[in-house]
């Protein structure tokens, strides 16, 4: 009875989103208003009712329902209250259901926030975010149906994967990609809105951008909670693997942060329209390509889901929506006349074309070291991977030239100017850069990337400080303010979006010189230790002082206490330890890590044996990592001060002519 | 329309989704391990009948096959004949089965009842299993003369590609 009400509103959310298509498309074929708030109203009712599925679901997983088949699956009653609530996206039928309610927020809101100033624009883009929608009801309801109906009731079930219950993270890491990965719906429907009215008016573009950095905050987050989740969970001492799952999540965020930037050239001169619906609309699809990889089990990954029959779907639906974007490209993207020619001099607009095409050269790098396996498997029938060694070639370099053009980009000016000026601008943040260099030499870093990512952060990051204090430093001048006045006028006054993008630039800076650092100046040791024993590393002498049980309603942990000193000093134990769980044969091991702002402990337990005794032990020394943490927290506050900041800002340059501009049928 | 657009974007995407519905029945399972080109862990594992344990490092200088195997899985039991058949004609290599979450005594009927050429060991608490990180069996480890792992198989062996991963564990 109770699955049969969920189904029901699935069923609904399906009938609203697919009988809104057509309403919309009509709409906007027919110029017909009055479909258009039809499918305005059925947009609602396919968010509502989905919503309203998710809540159900989450009741019956509170409340033990194991009638309905996906509580049987994941849910158990020795689950504390936040396992159970995050068990509706803890596996595959869930996770869709999930994914559901999430595209259910977006589309009500982006529905929301369009207006009569869009045009007809409006229906297209309403009519795109219900084909997608469309799309994944029908998966809810038919491939991956969670509400399945259980005859015989069984008292309790088996519980989420443990991996995923290991950790609060699991709580969050989830709905941040979610938040990533569906978002992007929004700005491809926009995307796809523009192509067919042929049309991107300054008031789309606006709606755009804004509905774009949405999304690409949430993913920022999300990619590196992954990182931090493998950290603190998974026990080999990393947070990035190049596991095919991760590079799912980075591929649309790579394309994503090139939309975002390529959308400011757009916006203020006019250019590179179509090739800013590109990235948009690559950013989706590539959302759409992980979920594949994710789901249809052709990868193998701590995050892959039990293999599932909906690859295939997901599969058709990525190809339909490729070909349609592909087509709507080909035959609309003409009608985009740009406003203005690029500048082809050493300005900001070249340092534009040259991150965009960075980030889109960073993408296929990851792209094919994805899917190289697959291709040498279908070719050559043998099984290869190309593993960390090719990315880690690859991208360094690309990353550290990502890096040298966050810094120079900004320093240049827009349009041409002279040599004078040139050098005005872009030799004094080498000094920054220089100073960065001897520290880092003086710290014993001899690794050649390294250093040269810390040069070039240094200068970027003269170069970002610099640049954000411009106006503030202007106002200063000009106003005779103080500098807390002045820098609080620009935060809260017209300032606050190009603050936003230095704020985000800081953080990046920061998340590149932690990734660099951590990735080359670490040290480890594995080493077993019987009762009593001691290991050194580094500065630090650890000492196995003995083994710890803890009882849990859903496991057992058995825990070595290692005591812990620095320079002779003691910092208290901590605690690595392996957990089983009722429902699994294989221990996890859970690490310890002493978290701190020049480096890490990690401590991980590769074995634990009462009877003799003694643990397996291996121990990192991983410097810089919480500043990896620390610029995401950055990089998001940028985000967001980016998203709540006037859109209309620097949009005078294009306007008047986009409106002269005949609307294209 | 945009030829140059169009022809870049099925350029791009087409391939792409080719190859994904090429591999739509990928078996996911065979990876390859994170311990390819490392030492193998040096485990120390019990002989099934109670006799002599053996040290891995132990067996340095010549080739070494680990085969992680159990009774009721039905790929091993497809695989033993291939198994047995490459230790005869390898003598020069040390084939190993390793039991894997399964009882000393159905090993040993097991193997009196389909024969075997080489010895298996008993994985008390599945030690070795985890350091050699078995997902499930059967998986197969070529180490070479050095005791380096140079090859992971997940899945039943036939006669050819034991064969062909024999001669990387010799290189």
């Amino acid at each position: 009875m109770t699955a049969s009400i969920g189904r029901g509103l699935v069923l609904l959310s399906l009938l609203c989103a697919s009988a809104g298509a057509v309403a919309a498309f009509a709409a906007f074929l027919k110029k017909r208003a009055d479909l258009t708030t039809i499918a305005v109203r059925a947009s609602y009712g396919f968010a509502l009712s989905m919503f309203l599925a998710n809540v159900w679901m989450v009741a019956g997983l509170l409340r033990n329902d194991f009638s309905i088949s996906y509580v049987a699956q994941v849910g158990s009653t020795s689950l504390p209250t936040w396992v159970k609530v995050v068990s509706l996206w803890s596996s595959l039928e869930g996770s869709i259901l999930f994914w559901g309610g999430v595209l259910a927020i977006y589309v009500a809101v982006a529905t929301w926030s369009l207006t009569e100033a869009h045009g007809w624009a409006k229906p297209a883009a309403i009519g795109s975010w219900l084909v997608c929608a469309t799309f994944f009801a029908f998966l809810i309801a038919g491939p991956a149906q969670p509400f399945g109906t259980v005859v015989d009731v069984p008292t309790d079930g088996p519980g989420p994967n443990p991996l995923l219950q290991n950790h609060v993270l699991m709580a969050i890491h989830p709905p941040f990609l979610y938040g990533g990965y569906v978002g992007m719906t929004i700005p491809f429907g926009i995307a796809l809105a523009a192509l067919i009215t042929g049309r991107l008016s300054p008031t789309l573009l606006g709606t755009l951008r804004t509905s774009m950095l949405a999304p690409w905050t949430f993913l920022t987050v999300a990619v590196v909670l992954g990182g931090w989740w493998a950290y603190e969970v998974l026990g080999w001492g990393g947070y990035w693997a190049w596991d095919p799952v991760e590079n799912a999540s980075l591929l649309p965020w790579l394309t994503g942060t090139a939309a975002v930037h390529s959308a400011i050239l757009t916006e203020r001169r006019g250019v590179l329209k179509g090739w800013t619906l590109s990235l948009v609309i690559a950013s989706f699809l590539l959302t759409i390509l992980g979920t594949f990889m994710t789901r249809s089990g052709i990868f193998n990954s701590v995050h892959a889901f039990s293999q599932s029959d909906i690859g295939p779907t997901i599969l058709a639906f990525l190809g339909i929506a490729t070909l349609a974007s592909v087509l709507l490209l080909g035959f609309r993207v003409d009608l985009l006349k740009p406003d203005n020619e690029l500048d082809r001099g050493a300005s900001r607009d070249t340092a534009f074309l040259a991150q965009n095409l960075l980030f889109v050269l960073f993408t296929f790098t990851v792209l094919i070291g994805t899917v190289f396996p697959l291709i040498v498997e279908a070719v050559r029938k043998v099984q290869m991977s190309v593993g960390r060694p090719y990315f880690d070639r690859m991208t360094i370099p690309i990353g550290a030239l990502l890096l040298f053009v966050m810094g120079v980009g900004p320093a240049l000016p827009w349009g041409s100017s002279t040599r004078e000026e040139l050098k005005r601008r872009l030799l004094p943040p080498m000094g920054l850069g220089f100073a960065v260099l001897a520290a880092a030499l003086a710290y014993g870093i001899r690794t050649p990337w390294t250093l040269i990512t810390l040069f070039f952060a240094g200068y970027t990051a003269w170069v970002t400080l610099f640049e954000a204090l411009r106006p503030v430093r202007a106002r200063m001048k000009f106003r005779t303010d103080g500098f807390l006045r002045a820098f609080a006028q620009d935060l809260f006054g017209p300032g606050r979006r190009r603050m936003a993008a230095y704020v985000t630039h800081a953080g990046a800076v920061a998340a590149f010189i932690a990734i660099a650092v951590s990735s080359t100046s670490g040290r480890s040791l594995e080493q077993s230790l019987k009762q009593g024993e001691s290991m050194t590393l580094g500065r630090y002498n650890l000492t196995f002082e003995g083994i710890e049980r803890a009882e849990e309603p859903n496991r057992t942990s058995m825990i070595a206490r290692i005591g812990v000193k620095k320079d002779g000093k003691d910092l208290g134990p901590l605690r690595p330890m392996m957990n089983q769980y009722m429902t699994n044969r294989e221990a996890i091991g859970t690490p310890a890590v002493r978290t701190g702002l020049v480096e890490d402990l990690y401590l991980s337990a590769m074995n634990i044996d009462e009877e003799t005794g003694t643990v397996g032990l291996l121990v990192l020394i991983n410097p810089l990592v919480s500043w990896l943490w620390i610029a995401t927290v950055i990089m998001a506050i940028g985000g967001l001060m980016a998203l709540f900041s006037s859109a209309r800002v620097g949009q005078t340059v294009e306007a008047p002519r986009d409106l002269q501009a005949e609307p294209v049928r | 329309m945009n030829k140059g657009v169009f022809a870049i974007g099925l350029a791009v995407t087409v391939p792409l989704i080719g190859l994904l519905l090429v591999n739509i029945d990928r078996d996911p399972t065979s990876i390859s391990s994170p311990l390819i080109n490392k030492p193998a862990p040096d485990v120390r594992l019990m002989e099934l009948s109670g006799g002599a344990s053996v040290q891995l490092s132990s067996l340095r200088g010549r080739p070494a096959v680990v085969n992680f195997w159990a009774t009721w899985c039905i790929p091993c039991i497809q695989e033993h004949a291939s198994l047995t058949a490459g230790a005869r004609a390898n003598p020069d290599v040390s084939f190993l089965g390793v039991v894997y979450e399964d009882t000393a005594e159905n090993a040993r009927g097991f193997l009196a009842q389909r024969g075997s050429a080489y010895p298996s060991y008993a994985d008390d608490d599945g030690k070795g299993a985890i350091a050699f990180g078995v997902y499930g069996v059967p998986e197969t480890f070529f180490i070479d003369a050095k005791g380096t792992i140079v090859e992971k198989y997940v899945g039943p062996l036939d006669g050819d590609t034991l064969r062909q991963k024999l001669a990387m564990a010799r290189r």
